[in-house]
């Protein structure tokens, strides 16, 4: 491995030289330089990590060439790959990348190759603003949106009729504020305050349905449209469930740590509030059981699978959205099975047999049943396959965790306030 | 990128921005300009447009401006002489009342990357610095930046740098940073800013106003602050606490690592704020961005190798999923191998187990491997799993096993019966030439245990011609000429069969050379070649016994948070040493060096240090002759050691017994009380018998302390002695925390 020749021990400056976008296919399909323009073929050493790795989710984030490092990042099909001239903090860089792939995908709906493709121009003009001489400069959405104005299907055709644009025309007040993350001068008619309690469960459970590992991650995204400069207060009815906390820069943390009580000057619009995390396991419940048996014969290269969901730690609420689905080992060619309830889908070329299931009814519960057939002479395959389990409730945080109340200090009028919860599976995973 | 017709599209683009027609219709004048943009987006080149579009940049529109001065930018450097048309409008916008305007405008021209920019930028730059809006302050101060790069010979213009410095207590917070990156370019070549007290306390006092990235940055600045005083410091770390559970992983990360550098001395300071991250380092290594989990992860390791209990706890979250990357599964092994402890071996090695059967064959190997590191202090357990892997028949698993059990023998000479024995028992040999080496290695080396030896070493010798791999062909000289050592009736034939085809037939030269010097070595006599050849059987360092040593912070804190441990070129050193350890051929060598040639293992001790002893194995005493000899002999020594028993694991204690070459005969189990063990050694000439015994009743001082016995044939006082500071010596490094004694 060849050494870097740039030694910048005593230089901090963190600077991000220049991203190139590639797509899965491995195509480079836009660059851009915030200093001098680098070749496009230091990307021939993410090429060659990229056909080592062989699945592109392998390919290591940070890869060394003999002049740059390349960190890279992949989302929705998508390498972000920057180059980095001087040393730097990892995970400043990688966070950075996710930053610039969650704005294009709050400017477009979704961050894919053919969006940033069709808005190739707002592209380029969010990557100037978000980055000056290889320096983060304005990457609040807040303020972003300001400067520059997200495209939607109204206004493309407004701006064809009346021929204005889709750039802000005056200053943004933004950056004119006090206060970072809030611009001055807010005016709302509707004066309304929202909160979204979302929590995912990750978990690992094995064969006989015991629990190997399960934790809750849980995010507060707030909405939050207030006239002027709202001071307000959200206070928990169980605040000790939560002791590995993070929060928006605007939370007073010194308060949290005394009374328990989250206080804070909201960003304007949508932001993420705090973040947490629940690891005791006694008090991650599990929402569904499965029982399943997938086996194999040692002969007649044919194998039988047989799952069945149920409802385990639901709090009385619906299970929804369940999705069951496994990766099956290579030799597998097809699947006839029956699906009490759904349908099932198993894709031979990725081996992944997906069955959507939907609302779980506790009554009457879902099975899906049958024979799957091996590539012939094929030896019985080694490693079971490993079901993943996506579904959501809405209405409850499974954790527990309920907002006791929300008090505005510092403004007159009254606003509209709500709490939402819903309780998704994260990283879902049950072990045969 | 050559595009078929680009040369039409560019003149068809330059007919219509000509067209007064269209230069007088807004809307469509913009729509060509971006369709301008767009090609040059794609690659194609349109600089020869260059002309009309310095003519679109005269407007009012802000987004056209925007969209031309990024054409500007672009083409600057290819058409310098058309670019200074262009700089009369920018400076004309750098004087218009709208600040937004003013900024960009400015901007763009510190963007042309031309020579000669200078003379018409400074002035506007000047103007930008003292500007009422911050916007433009901002962009003028990374302007002062990129005028110095344009031209980075030239002398450092004072009058800026001091300009900058005051700019620094701005009331914008972005202005401030922008500031602070402003004089580290420019100063580059005079180590960057000064952070002196005054800034260092102004920039902590910022910090809240300013966002994440800025926050990251001004920490890793002010790492080249030392504080005057403790109180000062302390001041310092209650200004920088909450920034350690910020929400952003690389303001607690950078926080973190402030502090250990400001806390160097300390050391209760860095362990509280090791422990105050522990929580948000955790959260990272579980966030959803699987590039943040590795960055997480990476960091743990190295915090693990001064805390390696901090995560403990935790290490069900080290558990790899199955849909995971690689990279992210190995960190996490890695990591799992470290948190083993009496506990939770059971479950780490089921879930490691499990891993073993992984689609991946290297996932599967480097499972296998960290099953292998568990098994020096676990080996039992762990053998039983490796003994059951090689029943699956799969070939990267089986040589993966072999691999493992070479090196297990290696650092842990106690599980050498159990491992000779289920190698005997396998009957599928590895098929790529790394396992065939580790198995040759383990058949050379141990093949006075392995009954089935011979006749697998044959099976290698017939195939030689077959056989692509050098290294192999060299590992198998190497090991049949230690089987020819130990077990010469059955291998004579076929070593010389062997050297025979090597010095003959091999085209290798490598190889070739290597049958030559064993050839010659043999006809100096079989004695000789003995004590050229056999080298020790195990890793004569300490290691095994005192597990991984806690580093101090220092060793790793001017890594972290860097990228050397992401990329990978930042090993821990001891993983290095134990890797080049594991190179067989590199043990092959040492082993052919004279002088290293030692089977006996030599100690000073530590009360005298004239008195030396060697100590050494010799044949295995059976039980009944043990029991005889001990009741037919007379105790000649008896001593009060002056520390209790080790608590170590039994496997550990025989271990550490064996490497000074100790036999354990037998010992009690686990708290019995009395606690007994009986063991045995050579020396000169003697056979030395002892007993260690403690919470006996009946002999006077056992309660607190181990007591030894020491029975001998025929009597040698010196030998005692000897041998009692050996096992003293040992059983201490066993005892970590009283080994002051």
């Amino acid at each position: 491995m060849p050494v870097l020749d740039i030694t910048l021990k005593d230089n901090a400056l963190i600077m991000i030289h220049s991203l190139f976008l590639i797509n899965n296919a491995g195509d480079l399909f836009l660059e851009k330089h915030w200093k001098s323009v680098i070749s496009r073929s230091v990307c021939d050493y993410f090429f060659e990590a990229r056909e080592k790795a062989v699945e592109p989710d392998n390919v290591p984030p940070v890869i060394r060439t003999p002049h740059h490092y390349l960190i890279n990042i992949y989302r929705e099909k998508i390498f972000f790959v920057s180059v980095i001239q001087t040393e730097v903090p990892p995970l400043f860089v990688i966070e950075f990348l996710h930053r610039v792939a969650e704005t294009f995908q709050d400017y477009f709906g979704e961050c894919s190759e053919s969006t940033i493709k069709d808005n190739v121009v707002i592209v380029y003009e969010l990557l100037e603003e978000m980055l000056d001489n290889g320096f983060p400069l304005a990457t609040e959405s807040n303020i972003l949106k300001e400067l520059i104005r997200p495209p939607t299907i109204l206004r493309s055709m407004v701006n064809t009729i009346t021929g204005s644009s889709n750039v802000g025309e005056t200053l943004p007040t933004g950056q004119l504020s006090t206060i970072p993350w809030r611009r001055a001068g807010v005016k709302y008619t509707n004066n309304e305050a929202y909160f979204d309690v979302v929590e995912e469960i990750d978990a690992i459970l094995d064969k006989s349905g015991t629990t190997v590992f399960a934790e809750i991650q849980g995010v507060i995204d707030a909405c939050v449209k207030l006239s002027g400069m709202p001071d307000l207060t959200l206070s928990f009815m169980n605040p000790r469930l939560l002791d590995d906390v993070s929060f928006h820069p605007c939370v007073r943390y010194k308060r949290w740590e005394s009374e328990r009580v989250i206080s804070f000057v909201p960003p304007d619009g949508n932001f993420q509030l705090m973040s947490y995390h629940i690891s005791a396991q006694n008090l991650v419940a599990i929402p569904v059981y499965v029982k399943q048996n997938i086996s194999f014969f040692e002969t007649g290269s044919s194998g039988r699978l047989d799952i069945t969901v149920g409802p385990k730690q639901t709090m009385g609420k619906t299970v929804e959205g369940l999705v069951v689905t496994v990766h099956m080992p290579k030799v597998v060619l097809s699947a006839n099975l029956n699906a009490t309830q759904g349908t099932y889908n198993y894709d031979p070329v990725t081996k992944i047999l997906v069955w959507d299931i939907g609302k779980l009814n506790p009554q009457k519960l879902p099975n899906l049943k049958g024979s799957l057939s091996l590539q012939s002479g094929a030896p019985k395959p080694e490693e079971n396959p490993s079901l993943n389990i996506d579904l959501k409730i809405q209405q409850l945080a499974i954790s527990g965790l309920k907002v006791n109340r929300l008090d505005m200090y510092g403004e007159k009028y009254k606003p509209f306030k709500g709490v939402k919860y819903v309780t998704k599976a994260g990283k879902f995973q049950v072990r045969t | 990128m050559p595009y078929l017709g680009s040369e039409e599209v560019v003149k068809e683009l330059r007919r219509a921005l000509s067209n007064p027609n269209v230069q007088a219709d807004r809307l469509r004048y913009k729509n060509y300009i971006t369709k301008v943009i767009r090609y040059m987006t794609q690659g194609l080149d349109v600089s020869a447009l260059f002309m009309d579009m310095v003519k679109a940049s005269a407007t009012v529109d802000i987004v056209q401006k925007k969209l031309v001065y990024l054409y500007m930018c672009t083409y600057a450097s290819d058409k310098p002489d058309l670019a200074l048309l262009a700089i009369n409008t920018l400076r004309k916008d750098c004087a218009d009342p709208n600040p937004m305007v003013r900024g960009l405008a400015l901007r763009n021209m510190c963007n042309f990357r031309m020579p000669g920019m200078t003379e018409y930028i400074e002035q506007p730059i000047v103007a930008g610095l003292r500007d009422k809006a911050s916007y433009v302050r901002r962009v003028a101060v990374l302007g002062c930046a990129k005028m110095h790069s344009l031209q980075p010979n030239t002398e450092i213009d004072g009058t800026i740098v001091n300009e900058l410095y005051a700019l620094l207590r701005d009331p914008d917070p972005v202005v401030v940073v922008n500031c602070l990156r402003a004089l580290e370019e420019i100063l580059k070549d005079e180590g960057g800013v000064v952070i002196n007290k005054p800034i260092a306390h102004h920039l902590l006092n910022r910090m809240k106003d300013l966002d994440s990235w800025a926050q990251s940055e001004v920490l890793t600045f002010l790492l080249r602050y030392r504080p005057r005083s403790d109180d000062e410091l302390f001041d310092i770390l209650s200004l920088l606490d909450a920034f350690l559970l910020s929400s952003h992983a690389h303001v607690a990360v950078a926080t973190l690592r402030l502090f250990l550098h400001l806390a160097s001395a300390h050391p209760t300071v860095q362990a509280d704020a090791l422990l105050r991250t522990s929580a948000p380092l955790l959260a990272t290594c579980g966030a959803a961005s699987r590039e943040l989990r590795f960055a997480g992860l990476c960091h743990v390791q190295q915090v693990m190798r001064s805390q390696p209990g901090l995560f403990g706890t935790h290490y069900k979250r080290f558990f790899c999923g199955y849909s995971e990357p690689s990279y992210i599964k190995f960190r996490k092994m890695e990591i799992l191998v470290e948190l083993v402890n009496d506990e939770n071996v059971a479950l780490v090695l089921e879930e490691l187990r499990s891993y073993c059967t992984d689609v991946s064959p290297e996932l599967a190997q480097a499972a296998i491997a960290a099953i292998g590191r568990i098994a020096r202090t676990y080996s039992e357990k762990c053998l039983d799993i490796l003994t059951g892997l090689l029943g699956l028949k799969q070939d990267h698993i089986t040589s993966a096993v072999i691999q493992t059990f070479r090196d297990l023998v290696w650092f842990c000479p106690q599980s050498t019966a159990a491992v000779c024995q289920t190698v005997g028992a396998c009957v599928d040999s590895p098929q790529d030439s790394e396992g065939k080496q580790a198995l040759l290695w383990l058949l050379g080396e141990h093949g006075d245990q392995i009954s089935s030896a011979p006749y697998v070493m044959e099976g290698y010798i017939d195939g030689l011609k077959t056989e692509l791999s050098s290294a192999v062909k060299m590992e198998l000289l190497t090991a049949a000429v230690k089987m020819f050592l130990c077990r010469p009736a059955e291998t004579q034939d076929m070593l010389g069969r062997l050297l025979h085809y090597c010095i003959e037939e091999e085209s290798d030269v490598c190889v070739r050379d290597r049958a030559l010097l064993y050839y010659r070595l043999l006809q100096r006599g079989v004695e000789e070649t003995r004590k050229v050849v056999t080298g020790p059987k195990s890793d004569p360092s300490m290691s095994v016994l005192t597990g991984r040593q806690e580093e101090p912070i220092s060793e790793w804190d001017s890594t972290f948070n860097t990228l050397g441990p992401l990329a990978g070129c930042d090993l821990c050193p001891q993983t290095a040493a134990t890797s080049a350890a594991d190179q067989p051929s590199c043990r092959a060598e040492n082993e052919l060096l004279p002088g290293k040639v030692d089977t006996d293992v030599t100690l000073s001790s530590p009360d005298d240090a004239e008195e030396e002893i060697s100590l050494s194995l010799g044949p295995p005493l059976s039980h009944e002759t043990f029991e005889k000899m001990w009741l037919d002999l007379e105790t000649l020594h008896r001593q009060t050691l002056g520390f209790p028993r080790p608590r170590a694991a039994p496997d550990t204690l025989q271990a550490a017994l064996q490497l000074v070459k100790i036999q354990t005969l037998a010992f009690t189990p686990g708290d019995t009380v009395p606690w007994k063990a009986y063991i045995y050694t050579r020396s000169t000439e003697t056979l030395i018998l002892a007993e260690l015994l403690q919470g006996d009743q009946q002999a006077p001082g056992s309660d607190e302390s181990l007591v030894v016995s020491v029975k001998q044939q025929p009597v040698n006082q010196h030998a005692i002695r000897g041998f009692v500071s050996v096992l003293k010596s040992v059983l201490q490094t066993l005892n970590p925390i009283k080994s002051k004694n």
